[in-house]
Order: structure tokens, then sequence, then C-alpha cells
């Protein structure tokens, strides 16, 4: 067969957000891809800068719904860094237990997505039933599945009853349970072996050269933490592993996200049972003085970064947000080349992408309300369209 | 042969197309619902199958543009007339009354003609999914096919005869050739696996890589004909299977009167196509999807050689016996 | 080496590119200029045995538009290289070639700010839609959207 290019994207059954990969195929093989992102970029960054602390948190929380608490933390605790507040050791102990209960939640969504992009519906079906145990508990704490809402700049908002906690630690066994069950199931089950084994290898040179972050880069035996490098909250308090794996193909990744699913059961319970006395929250100034930092914060899908600028104002000056999703995808670019057709979902998913981070960036946000209707037809075809209307500050 | 008037009652009532339809429905149903419960989920309920059914059939009928319309109508139906048909010659109560030495072969030829039902689609559709898919699915076929057919040659080559109302007729006397050709029985179960497309062997329609291959552009009347060609394709090929290994609806001894024989054949032959159903529900609900190459690999050097290693070994035994 | 830098051993290293700050817990400061940011990059990878490239963080600063580029290595220690370009001729060289990462990252960042990459192998529009219109660079802080001027994609009417 002649070269054929195979639009994957935007709207794909494969593809959970709307990305454009342009496969170009001879056969069963690819030979080079074209990527375009630009289709869930909402212009957060610009709009950020028009909004004081209190309001930018959750304009920053929704950038993604899966990592919404990372990116609210990794802000407010860039904020408070450079403000130079200390937050009392309780609201540590919950905005960890809130991280840790994201990171699960967000591990037992990838696995059942791993598995449905094999075609393995089962598995799917089965983790997505343990996720909900997570998302129930979470659901308890902050009212909500995604977008928790338990920060601001200070400490967080919420508080934990004692009921809360027990029926917390009340579900952590089960949990811990069927995560036995999974660890085994993938490293015994032909179908899952046989499509995740030899599949999307990346050699450690190789992560490390494209700048690959969080469990995609352990997988390839890259020892990089952000928790344990530069530690944040109670990571430094809590005894918890860094989960690494060698084998750098899209199994080892698997085994990567499945032990860290068992450190985050173990860190969230060690939180839990030592939950520590106090207020909350500390009253922070209304402005931040001018300065600027980097706050680094390990996200489910890797190293989150936020660049802070401030100026003595109460509002940001700019803030870079470079999502993990982002880093990963120089890597996915080279490995697949060479693969095969079939090979295309399950080596997309394993860098595990979250195109909402990926593409958030500039504005439309106009003071003269422009503003577009769009109709399921024009939804079908292959072009953004652009929302307008962000609100002036 | 049949009177006409009985011959009538059998093709167009029972055990003919009537029953042939709701038994299609509710085998399906019973799939889903198998398969549900073993992801602990609860399934459909037991009417499901045929509100899609109704459903498929008043939905808008879409032609992509440029793709001929007449070929797109009639393919589906040609389907669904080839596994009707190859039905008919399947042992259902007794010998089927439209038995003929070598009906084995045509009920081979016949359960073909929906995979290649699938690439024609495929290829016609104008759409590079499909195109993938129909491909797929004939690369597929030149896998399965050579060790599924060997696996039922070996039940003929044992019984002497060409004819699959004789086959099950000669289990009655001797073993189910279930026993006696094991390796046999294990390759038809999975060659009926892949040639009804369901995991592991649903390459030609992965909805997470190719949209639903050939099925893409199928809508309206024809996505029911082809959907219900497709559950009647596993009432064949589980009927086929069960008179082939497990007896078809006939017990080791003779029950008299004929009509009592006929009734206990009927529900024998239900249970014994359930059993086959379970089983390929189960290698459903546990395994993922392969890629075509993998197939190729495990095709040819699995399958094709342990159903070679069968015709040996009935080659010898049959040997044996003659001269026993 | 695993060994925390010291600020003094960064001041030393790179004092041929610029001067060395410690900005916050952990990371280091170099300003340098667009010329001198291949080299003060090798520099960093060989000398600061700095393995990791983190990202690229731009800013508009006015008169210049600010790109730091951060790295991390053994050590845990960040650094960060910051150039300044200037706004009305933006260009600068690419990384693109000896960090493979930068590639998409200076798609962006041209797409946001309008610097120019010379020696960048494809330009093309990443993050802002394919009929975005020329010349409109949104993240600059002089830019608001024109109320005549269509930003791509579909309107009624």
């Amino acid at each position: 067969m002649p070269e054929v290019v195979i639009p994957i994207g935007p709207q794909h059954p494969a593809l959970k957000e709307p990305v454009n990969f342009r496969v170009i195929a001879d056969g069963e093989k690819i030979v080079r891809l074209d990527l375009d992102l630009s289709y869930n970029h909402r212009g957060i960054e610009k709009a950020a800068e028009q909004r004081n602390f209190i309001r930018v948190l959750p304009l920053l929380e929704r950038v993604c719904g899966i990592c919404s608490h990372s990116h609210a933390t990794a802000f407010a605790k860039g904020i408070e860094e450079l403000m130079g507040l200390r937050i009392p050791p309780r609201a540590q102990y919950i905005r960890t237990i809130i991280a840790e209960l994201e990171r699960m939640h967000s591990h037992l969504l990838w696995l059942g997505v791993a598995a449905h992009e094999i075609g393995f519906n089962t598995l799917f079906m089965w983790t997505w039933r343990d996720r909900e145990e997570v998302q129930d508990t979470l659901e308890e704490m902050s009212g909500n599945r995604v977008h928790y809402g338990m920060n601001e700049v200070g400490g967080v908002r919420r508080d934990l009853s004692a009921s809360q906690v027990k029926a917390a630690l009340g579900r952590l066994p089960s949990l811990q349970e069927r995560i036995g069950k999974y660890v085994d199931m993938v490293n015994n089950q032909r179908t899952m072996l046989v499509r995740f084994r030899g599949i999307g290898t990346l050699s450690k040179e190789e992560a490390l050269e494209f700048g690959t972050v969080g469990p995609t880069a352990r997988a390839s035996g890259v020892d990089y933490d952000t928790r344990r490098d530069d530690p944040y909250l109670v990571y430094d308090e809590v005894p918890w592993d860094v989960v690494t794996a060698s084998d750098g193909d899209v199994f080892g990744r698997t085994e990567v996200r499945i032990g860290e699913i068992a450190e985050s059961i173990r860190i969230v319970r060690h939180c839990l049972e030592n939950l520590p006395e106090g207020p909350i929250r500390v009253n922070a100034p209304k402005t931040a003085p001018k300065g600027e930092v980097l706050s680094r914060y390990e996200a489910p899908r890797g190293e989150l970064v936020h660049f802070i600028r401030t100026n003595g104002t109460d509002r940001v000056e700019r803030v870079d947000i470079r999502t993990p999703t982002l880093a990963n995808w120089t890597s996915v670019a080279h490995e697949l080349v060479g693969q095969n057709l079939a090979d295309i979902p399950v080596i997309v998913a394993a860098i595990d992408p979250c195109l909402s981070c990926t593409s958030r960036l500039t504005v439309i946000n106009s003071r003269d309300k422009k503003e577009c209707q769009v109709s399921f037809e024009e939804l079908r075809r292959k072009k953004k369209t652009t929302w307008a209307g962000g609100g002036p500050a | 042969m049949i009177s006409p008037v009985l011959a009538i009652i059998y093709i167009f009532i029972i055990p003919g197309f009537f029953f042939l339809f709701a038994y299609a429905l509710f085998l399906e149903y019973l799939d889903r619902r198998i398969i549900a419960r073993m992801q602990t989920r609860v399934g459909p309920p037991l009417i499901q199958p045929v509100a899609d059914l109704i459903k498929m059939l008043g939905k808008e009928v879409i032609d992509p543009a440029g793709v001929d319309r007449a070929l797109f109508d009639a393919i589906p139906l040609v389907a669904l007339a080839a596994v009707m048909t190859a039905f008919l010659y399947v042992p259902v109560v007794g010998n089927s009354p439209f038995a003929f030495q070598g009906d084995l072969v045509l009920v081979l030829y016949l359960l073909t003609i929906p995979t290649i039902a699938l690439f024609l689609l495929g290829w016609l559709s104008r759409n590079i999914f499909s195109a993938v898919g129909g491909i797929r699915a004939v690369t597929q076929l030149f896998i399965y096919e050579v060790p599924f057919f060997l696996a039922l040659l070996t039940p003929a080559l044992m019984a002497g005869t060409w004819s699959v109302s004789e086959i099950a007729r000669w289990q009655q006397d001797n073993l189910w050739f279930a026993v006696l050709q094991p390796i046999a029985f294990v390759i038809a179960l999975v060659g009926l696996q892949a040639k009804l497309e369901r995991t592991p062997f649903d390459i030609p329609e992965a909805e997470t890589e190719i949209v639903a291959g050939p099925w893409t552009e199928l809508t309206g009347r024809r996505l029911a004909a082809m959907h219900l060609a497709f559950d009647i394709y596993l009432v064949a090929g589980s009927a086929l299977v069960a008179a082939l290994f497990l007896g078809g609806p006939l017990t080791p001894w003779t029950i008299t009167p004929v009509w009592l024989g006929w009734i206990a054949g009927f529900f024998i032959f239900i249970g014994k196509t359930l059993v086959i159903l379970l089983i390929l529900s189960a290698f459903k609900a546990a395994t993922g999807r392969i890629r075509i190459d993998q197939l190729n690999r495990i095709g040819w050097k699995y399958l094709a050689g342990a159903s070679i290693v069968q015709l040996a070994i009935v080659l010898v035994m049959n040997s044996v016996r003659v001269n026993v | 080496m695993n060994e925390p830098c010291s600020l003094d051993f960064v001041r030393e290293t790179m004092k041929d590119f610029g001067t060395a700050d410690q900005a916050g817990r952990g990371r280091f400061r170099i300003d340098t200029t667009p010329e001198k940011i291949r080299n003060a990059v090798n520099a960093c990878r060989e000398r600061l045995h700095c393995n990791r490239f983190i990202a690229i963080s731009s800013a508009d600063t006015p008169p210049v538009l600010e790109l730091i580029y951060h790295f991390t290595g053994p050590h845990r220690a960040v650094i960060s290289l910051a150039i300044g370009v200037p706004r009305e001729a933006p260009v600068t060289p690419t990384l693109s070639d000896i960090l493979p990462p930068a590639g998409i990252l200076e798609r962006q960042i041209h797409d946001l700010f309008g610097i120019e990459f010379t020696g960048h192998p494809g330009l093309k529009k990443i993050i802002l839609n394919e009929d975005w219109p020329e010349g409109e660079f949104p993240l600059r802080k002089d830019w608001k959207p024109g109320p005549d001027t269509f930003y791509g994609g579909f309107r009624e009417g």
C-alpha cells in the first residue's frame, strides 16, 4: 500500500480529548506524524493575569479535570513562597491527602483506559468500579468528584471531620487488595502482556534527552520525582518510596502506575491516621511582593511547573504553566515512528495525555463580547472554534 | 425427502427462520448478560436485542458521497441470506431434512460469506477506516480459515461422511468428537471466535483504532441486516460445532416415538449451543484484542500446526480401527 | 554527582555567560544574552551536570521579552538561564537541535509571543488554530483582541 494519511483526531474513539495527529502510514507502519494541539485552548494564562489571588485559583483549577488539585496547589504554594507565608500543618496534611487521592483516581482511570485501548473491557470495568471508591471519598471530603476547590492562598478551605476520616480509612483496605489483584493480572494476563511489552520503548538516555517526566520517565529508570527532589507539602515527613521500573515500555509504565497507587494508599493512610490538630488556614495578605518563583509539583502525569511572576499587586504579572503532558509529547512523536497503527492508541495512552492541560494558553478575553455559536455540524469538521467572552476583569 | 407442508414449516417457522431469529436475539441477550455479569455490571434486559433491532430499522440511512447504493443495500442482505441458509443444513431436531453428502462443505462455504461481505463493504465505503478494516477482515480470514477447516475436516474423516447430519448420527453410536479429538474441538472453538470477529479477534472492528472498521458507514436498515446476520452467524456457527463435536441434537440412545425424539432433540440442541455460547462469552470477557501480525504468528504457528497434528492422529486412528 | 550545587560553584562555572544569583530555595538564575545562550546551555549540561531539561518559561517584561530555560540534574538544584529578546526584533537562535523538547515549546512561544527562533525546522502553528490571523501575538502585554478581526473558526451569519 502506498503512503496513506490516516487522521487520528480531532474526533476519534481512541482519544478522550481532541488532538489532531495526522498519521502518515505505509500499510500498518507509521512513517511520520504531524501534531496539532489547539483544540482545547481556552486562554487561561492570559485570563489569570486579570484576576486576583482569590479569583484566580478556581480558574487555574479548571485547566484540567483530573489534575485540578495539582494546578491549584502548585500555584498556591508558589504564591505562598513569594509572600513568605507558612501555612499550618493541618492544612498541609489535608492538601497532601487530596493530592494523593487525586493521584489514585487518575491512575485507576488510566489503567482502565489503557485496557480499553487494547479492547480488554473487563479490566476497564473493574478498575473504574474501584475508582468509584476513591471518588466517593473525595466527594465526602470536598463535595465534588473533580475540581475539589480545597485550596486557597494561606491554607485549605474545608476541614475534614472525624467521621470523614474514618470513612476514608475504611475504604482503603479493599482498594489495597484490588491493587494486589491488578499487579497479578498485569503480570500474567497474556493479551495484556502481548500488547504492552515491547511497545513504545524509551531508553533511559532517550527519556532524559526528550525531557520526559512522571511515570513515563520513571518506567525507563529515570529516578526523578519532584516529591522527593524538591519536597513540598508533607512528603518529607511521610514514609514513602519512589517507584521505578527498568523496561521503558508501556508495560513498565503500567507497573510504575500501579506501584504508585499502592504508595499513595500508604501515604493517605499515614496522613489520615496522623492528622495534626490546629487551624486550617492563615490570613494571607492581599498583595504579593515583587518576585518570581518556579513552583514544581508532581502531578499524576508527571512534573508540573508553574513559573509565577508577581509585581506587588494582588494579581500575577505572569503565570507560565508547563504541563507534564506537553513535556511528554516529544517522546510520543519519537516513539510512534516505525510502530504499528494498532499501537497508536496504546502508546499515546501510555503517557496518560491530558490535552486540556496541554492546550491552555492565550487569551480570548475581549471587552466586546464577541461570541460564536457552534453547531454540531461545525464541531464535526476539523476546526477549532474560538469561544470569546472571557469577561473583563 | 419430507412433504412440502412440513418443509415450509421447517424452513419458515420452527426450527426455521422464525425460531432462528428469536434464538439469535436470545443468544445475543445471553452473551451480553453473561459478559456484563463477569464485568460486575448489570447488563441489558431480555428485550434489549429486539429493541435494538427495531431502533436500527427505524433510523435514517446515510449514503456517503459516491458510494454505490444498490450494492450497499444488497450486501448485508446477501450476508443475512447466506447464514440463514447455512442454518438449514445443520441438524436441529434430528437429521436436517435437506441433508446431502457434501453439505458440510456447503455450510462452511456459506459461513465465509459474511466476512467477504464485510470486506466488500469496507472497500466500497470510500473511507480510510473502513478500507483498513475490510483488509484486516480478509487477512484474518486467511489466517484462521485453514486451521478451522482442518479441524472440521477431522470429524468428517473419522465418521467417513461429508454430511453434517450423518456426522452427528455417527456420534450417537460412538463417543462425541469432543472426546475423541479434543485438539480439533479447541481449534474449532478458537476458529469460531475468530470467524465471528469477537475479542480477542475483533481486529477488523477495533473501535479504538479504526472507529468501526467496515461497519463505519452502515446505517439504518443496512446496519440492522448486518447486525442480525452476525447474530444468526453465532447461532449457525455454534450449531455447527455442536453438531460436529457434541453430537448435535442426538443422545446416545434412540428415543421412541419419533415425535418425542424431535422434542427432546430440540431441547438438547438448545442446551448444547448454550454451552458453546458460554465458552465463547467467557473467552470474550477474559481477553483483550491482539494485533493482526500477532494473530498471524499465532495462527500459523500454533493453530495450523495443531490442526495438522490432529489430522495425523486421526489418520492413524482410522487405520488402527480399520485393522481392528 | 549528587552533592548539592553551591552558588560559588555555579558562579565560577558560568562566569563567561553572565552573573549568577540565588533565586529561591535550590534555584540559581544566570542572566545571559541570546548570542551566548547555545553555549550556555551546553556548558550547563556538561560542566554543571544538568541532564534534564525542565521547561522554557516566557514572560513579557517591557522592554524585552524574557525567555528562561530551566535545567536540573542529579544534584537536584534548578539552574535557570534567562535571556531578554528585544520586542522590536524578537529573534533568538533555536535550541531544538541540541534540546529535543524545545521544539514543541519554541513553536508554542512563537505562536503566543511572536519570537522568531532561527534554525527551527518548522515553526508552524501548534497552540493556536490554523486560521488565526498573522501578527497577532496574544500573550504580549500590549495585545488586545481587535473588534473587527476574525480569529478563526466559525461564526454565525
